[in-house]
């Protein structure tokens, strides 16, 4: 997987993370998000399932069936000195996530809710040379070698995935016991473990095709170099490519890319960081991570100035601005109302931006578009990242105070909507079947779900669009 | 702001010398412990006993101001300041540190490293899913109360008391334990737990041996700079003259191939000079002398000798005259328009350039910025400009000087007398009558602060008009425009 084809943020520290994105349950009708405690933050989507390892929930996740985690899972961290204050990790159906166990005023600074040292965390350099803290250096090991082989530029994840087999190698290492937490490779989400049925059930060719060459990749390095010949101190990282191509994908879902400072040096580091890989990814996310440069730590803090009730889940944006394929290589989830989603729209049709804007009363810089509920009623729910995304991907036209004319306006409306129909009718099923068919087999393998439910949420994202555009064409004032 | 009064008291673990009780101050409940362990209590009991400390504070303890609360008057320290005085860190170290514990303990065991997600609860299968939470949810509630439980053990545990344990229990050291213990020789590392010494690593496998210094250093001064003979080598390995064993050659072998390169050199001159000896001079030189065509071993030198009687000096000197200007300044080696070719190596105009910055061949334009002037004749050039001037005409200044000097001195010798007076230099008229003595009398003149005065050029040619006509002091107060006239002007430039 190219880095270079991902664009990842390196906001001094503050980095989106995904874990697990939250979505509305459709079936049900959704309860208004905290949106209207906190009027002036830019709400994007709040699609928000709570998984811990991308895998959307079920809908009949509800907060009951979450559980606390093992205890030993906060205990192995706190001997080491990790401290978690006022949360707890909870898992459910879909794994891990952290939610707070009280509530939080808003204060105008930013809250540190939990901290971990980088002696627990895996971290290996973007750039050559190798520098790595703490000591995780593998330097007789022959896993030295096979990792400054790789060009630390394309092959980042490779290298994790070395380092994070080789730590579990190691007697002393955290990591051995925090493997157990990890999810294991039926657990895991990400595509890479995916089969071609599900790559083929993904219906989207493109992205196929790009997991089918990841895959060959990450298999092409373990033959490379796990092939009969190797030490034995290799051949018992990864006996077989299965549990290498796992290695490999929980690197690619749970590495944390920062600009770290240690003494003199700033370093864009890729890092596994053990209990901040258990937030899960929101557009919205009340929740960032901060380098503390003093005593080296990694702090995960609370936006300051937001408002959290006892048993919300902490998010993180994993990654910002990108579309759901691209979340879906990398992090292995896709999400119904990511305001990045891009529609290819052919053809000359355009609406008129402001009007649009007005209509569903988004406000702000085309970056930072959000839902402003001051303007709007408090009932009006309809708003969420798909249609953000709609109003950032459906062609536009906005010039001074040109008025839209009515009429054109209204061809235009429905040209687009015909073009959304028709790109949802090139799909092999509908929506309501992919639903249907996610409900009919709970059991299924986690990639197969991930992928179907990749599918949905584009077909989802495409429906909302096109009633976007209805209500739209209702609301217009000319 | 509070004042923190927990004291914790840890267990001591660890070996104790034996025959010694053991005295453990424990986290002890009094409640469990107080039968097992006797309480070492004061003999007399019911005694009112007497404060014989040598001050005795009038009160126990106070309000303090400062915290607001009750203090004990002895063994207070100085109050903690709050929160906003701590030095930087400390509010997250305490933060850090309160945090607390958790608590509870998990049925699984960790795999270290085998079977990773092991620990995680599965809920794969829906009806596993609703089995696990009829069974779960009953626990659910016991085991958030657990972790939410803040750790209030710990504090019942600070006892006031310090128990004394009089049963010991038997040391379960043997062999090499017992021998540190009672400081037995033994030696430092105990032979069951000491691990055979590893091979250290060769050069090679050590990853911090000298290898290339990466392209990326923190800071620019990182980077070596080409060193004249480091570029030589470089330039000498890249012709073939040398093996390296990398591609820059490295400190150890710079140093090496400067040296054999001086003990190279050295040979060589040794050799040529012993070919010099050895074939004498004639036909040594002969090398710079193309012209000379004639037999130049020592024979025939010999030979010339008998017959003509020139010695070798003079014969050499008779082939020195067939020589070439050319030839010479080859064979002396300090023309810089001819090109030596060093044996050592053709340098390439990089590598020149690294190590001298510039072509040696380079011609250098001097030229001004008014080069479009045509250069001028020096000579005419200066003489007009007076900077120079002809030899006769500094003849006749010398002369003149010559004579001048003369009259000064025939003229002092007269006003001797005169001379030596010291001129405070109040009346004008001095001046004038001392005129063909300025120069020596401004000297002389050590009182007057007049820089006019000392000055004899300003003198002369304020001196001059008045010497033609010498006004009395009348006169020249008339003369005077005001009598700022006679103020002395030090600043003025005349």
């Amino acid at each position: 997987m190219a880095a270079s084809s991902v664009p990842l943020h390196n906001v001094g520290g503050c980095f989106s993370y995904p874990r697990r994105e939250r979505e509305y349950h459709h079936g049900r009708g959704w309860s208004p998000p905290p949106r209207a405690r906190y009027p002036f933050r830019p709400i994007n989507a709040s699609v928000e399932t709570p998984f811990p390892l991308f895998q959307p929930p079920p809908l009949q996740q509800s907060p009951s069936q979450l559980e606390p985690a093992d205890p030993d899972f906060y205990k192995i961290g706190y001997v080491r000195s990790m401290r978690a204050y006022g949360i707890e990790f909870k898992e459910g159906p879909d794994g891990f996530g952290v939610y707070a166990s009280k509530d939080v005023e808003p204060l105008r600074r930013a809250r540190v809710i939990m901290e971990i040292p980088l002696e627990l965390m895996l971290t290996i350099r973007q750039k050559q040379p190798w520098m790595f803290f703490p000591d995780v250096v593998p330097i007789g090991h022959p896993i030295f070698d096979i990792i400054n082989s790789t060009n630390p530029e394309t092959d980042w994840d490779l290298r994790l995935a070395c380092l994070l087999l080789y730590a579990f190698d190691r007697d002393d290492n955290f990591w051995q016991l925090y493997g157990d937490f990890l999810p294991s490779a039926d657990e895991c989400t990400s595509l890479l473990l995916a089969t071609e049925d599900d790559l083929s059930e993904l219906q989207d060719p493109g992205l196929a095709s790009t997991m089918r060459n990841k895959q060959q990749r990450a298999l092409e390095f373990w033959e490379k170099n796990w092939h009969s010949g190797v030490p034995l101190k290799i051949k018992r990282l990864a006996r077989d490519a299965e549990r290498f191509i796992w290695a490999v994908s929980i690197a690619q879902s749970r590495c944390i890319n920062m600009q770290v400072r240690i003494g003199a040096l700033v370093q864009d580091a890729n890092m596994l960081i053990p209990y901040a890989d258990m937030l899960n990814h929101s557009f919205q996310p009340n929740c960032f991570l901060h380098w503390r440069f003093k005593d080296r730590m990694v702090e995960v803090m609370i936006n300051a100035g937001q408002r959290i009730k006892k048993g919300d889940e902490m998010t993180i944006n994993y990654l910002n601005g990108q579309q759901n394929h691209m979340l879906m290589q990398r992090y292995g989830f896709s999400s119904a109302v990511n305001p990045w989603d891009l529609i290819p729209f052919s053809g000359n049709a355009h609406i008129h931006l402001d009007s649009f804007l007005s209509v569903f009363n988004i406000s702000g810089l085309p970056e930072e578009y959000y839902h402003n509920s001051q303007l709007a009623d408090n009932g009006d729910n309809f708003v969420d990242g798909a249609v953000i995304a709609a109003a950032r991907t459906l062609p536009t036209w906005s010039d001074g105070d040109v008025p839209p004319i009515p009429s054109i306006e209204r061809k235009a409306v429905k040209e687009l909507q015909e073009e959304c129909r028709q790109m949802l009718a090139q799909f092999p099923t509908t929506s309501e079947q992919d639903q249907k068919f996610l409900d009919s087999m709970p059991e299924a393998r986690r990639t197969l779900g991930t992928a179907i439910k990749c599918r949905l949420h584009r077909k989802l994202f495409m429906e909302k669009v096109i009633q976007a555009l209805d209500i739209y064409q209702e609301r217009i004032l000319f | 702001m509070r004042t923190c009064w927990e004291i914790r008291l840890q267990s001591l673990t660890g070996s104790f010398p034996a025959g010694i009780l053991q005295v453990r101050v424990g986290l002890n409940k009094p409640s469990k412990r107080a039968n097992l362990f006797p309480c070492i209590k004061c003999e007399k009991k019911e005694e009112p006993f007497e404060h014989v400390s040598v001050e005795r504070p009038p009160y126990y303890s106070y309000m303090d101001s400062t915290s607001g609360q009750l203090e004990p008057a002895s063994g207070a320290r100085a109050s903690i300041p709050g929160e906003e005085y701590w030095p930087e860190g400390t509010a997250s170290r305490v933060r850090a540190a309160r945090a607390p514990e958790p608590t509870g303990t998990s049925e699984g065991s960790p795999s270290y490293g085998k079977t990773p997600g092991s620990r995680r609860k599965k809920y794969k299968t829906a009806a596993a899913a609703e089995s696990s939470q009829v069974s779960v949810e009953p626990s659910d509630p016991v085991v958030p109360e657990i972790i939410e439980e803040i750790m209030e053990d710990p504090k019942d545990f600070s006892s006031d008391y310090v128990i004394y344990q009089t049963k010991f229990e038997e040391s379960e050291e043997a062999g090499y334990e017992l021998d540190k213990k009672f400081g037995r020789p033994h030696p430092f590392i105990d032979p069951k737990v000491k691990k055979p010494m590893e091979e250290p690593l060769t050069s090679e496998e050590l990853w911090w041996n000298w290898r290339k210094p990466e392209k990326e250093q923190w800071s620019r001064w990182q980077r070596r700079r080409p060193d004249v003979e480091t570029v030589f080598l470089k330039a000498m390995a890249e012709t073939g003259q040398v093996k390296l064993y990398d591609e820059h050659p490295t400190l150890t072998e710079t140093s090496l191939y400067r040296a054999r390169r001086h003990l190279f050199k050295e040979e060589r001159l040794k050799a040529e000079q012993e070919r010099l000896e050895r074939i004498g001079p004639m036909a040594y030189y002969s090398e710079w002398v193309k012209a000379w065509k004639r037999d130049t071993s020592r024979n025939a030198i010999q030979k010339h000798f008998e017959e003509t009687g020139e010695d070798e000096n003079t014969q050499l000197i008779e082939m020195f005259c067939h020589q070439t200007d050319r030839e010479y300044r080859i064979m002396m080696g300090t023309d810089t328009r001819i090109r030596r070719d060093p044996l050592a190596m053709r340098m390439r105009e990089d590598q020149i350039k690294q190590i001298w910055g510039g072509l040696p061949d380079e011609v250098i334009d001097y030229r001004g910025p008014d080069f479009h002037e045509p250069t001028p004749n020096m000579l005419a050039h200066l003489k007009e400009h007076g900077k120079i001037i002809s030899r006769e005409e500094l003849e006749k200044i010398l002369a003149k000087e010559k004579t001048e000097e003369l009259e000064l001195l025939q003229i002092t010798d007269m006003d001797d007398a005169m001379a030596r007076a010291v001129d405070i230099g109040e009346n004008e008229e001095d001046e004038e009558d001392n005129e063909a003595d300025t120069e020596e009398e401004e000297e002389k003149i050590t009182r007057n602060w007049s820089v006019l005065k000392s000055t004899p050029q300003l003198k002369k040619s304020k001196a001059k008009p008045k010497k033609e006509d010498p006004m009395s002091l009348e006169e020249a107060v008339e003369d005077s425009e005001n009598l700022t006239d006679f103020l002395m002007d030090f600043e003025e430039d005349e």
